[in-house]
């Protein structure tokens, strides 16, 4: 399966909250909570991330639970293609 | 005058998915109350082995899949056979969810369905066959849930499921013209299977946001479920919802 690496996953989350008129923070200790990214904007970066590797992310929602910041969210999307 | 004769209690009772929880209390308690039991489950735990031996008359424990409708109409039959017909159903088999709709398999969807539906709509018609097909009168009791009834997040086909339980409470009972009362007990969220996905804060949210300031147990369904099965109160059809008037 093709993945993505953070960078590109990055540029994703840049996308989905640039459409929001957001700007997505250099500092990858951002919280979430700061910039208004929230449980739908991850599910639409997973999807476009899915788009990007041809291959469907499914994964349980106890690890959204403790994402707190964009590393949080980078971390969890190239752990959850590994699986 | 009436010819209206009440549905006896039941004597021989069937629960699905008894290895623990809810469905283990079920059976520990209606065994102390001289009911004969059967359950099964994918796994005979130790639990239902000390039953077992406590009660080696009255119980009759197996490994099935509920989902495994071969084996667990072999494992009625046995039970036939060793305790006599079977007058009283608990639908309590079930697996959950934790994943939200959009990031869940088609594959994990066909799970939970053909496990928290198909299974006890099939059970449900096997165990009826041969009630029915004997002159009995009989009980039937579904563990379905406040999911089935609210939304939550993280639950889409778990809650489908348990909504469609409910749903098929209402036209069993309807369509057994009280031959056999058809009823489900609809719990809120159990402090120990929410522990396992909330942290401790969460769960001390949530209790405090419930009218009663407590979250449901198993111990807190047990009583609605005996006296469904066991007491005269012509109730059925009916999803009664014990979660502490979390949901009002």
């Amino acid at each position: 399966m093709e993945t993505l690496d953070r960078p590109a996953i990055r540029k994703l989350m840049g996308e989905v909250l640039a459409v929001q008129g957001k700007t997505l923070p250099a500092d990858d200790a951002a919280k979430l909570a700061d910039i208004g990214f929230r449980s739908l904007d991850f599910s639409e970066l997973a999807l476009r991330v899915e788009d990007e590797i041809g291959d469907e992310l499914n994964f349980e929602a106890a690890g959204l639970r403790s994402i707190e910041t964009i590393g949080d969210v980078l971390d969890l999307l190239v752990e959850i293609q590994g699986q | 005058m009436s010819d209206f004769e009440p549905v006896p209690p039941a004597s021989v009772v069937l629960v699905s998915g008894a290895s623990r929880g809810l469905g283990l209390a079920i059976v520990a308690d209606l065994l102390e109350r001289g009911v004969k039991v059967a359950a099964f489950a994918r796994t005979v735990t130790p639990e239902l082995e000390k039953l077992a031996s406590k009660y080696p008359e009255e119980a009759h424990f197996g490994s099935v899949d509920v989902t495994d409708e071969k084996a667990a109409q072999a494992f009625v039959k046995e039970v036939e056979a060793r305790l006599g017909v079977i007058d009283g159903l608990v639908n309590n088999a079930a697996i959950g969810q934790d994943s939200l709709h959009v990031h869940t398999s088609s594959d994990r969807i066909a799970q939970i369905i053909e496990t928290n539906l198909t299974a006890p709509l099939v059970l449900t018609r096997f165990v009826l066959r041969r009630l029915i097909g004997k002159g009995l009168k009989g009980r039937v009791v579904n563990v379905t849930s406040i999911c089935g009834q609210r939304g939550y997040q993280g639950l889409v086909a778990y809650s489908a499921t348990k909504g469609g339980l409910d749903a098929a409470t209402r036209s069993l009972a309807r369509e057994l013209g009280g031959r056999v009362l058809v009823n489900a007990v609809a719990p809120g969220f159990f402090a120990s299977e929410m522990s396992a996905v909330l942290g401790a804060n969460q769960l001390e949210s949530i209790a405090r946001r419930t009218p009663s300031g407590a979250m449901t147990t198993p111990e807190d369904v047990v009583p609605t479920v005996r006296m469904l099965l066991l007491e005269q109160t012509n109730i059925n059809g009916q999803s009664i919802v014990i979660d502490g008037g979390g949901s009002i």
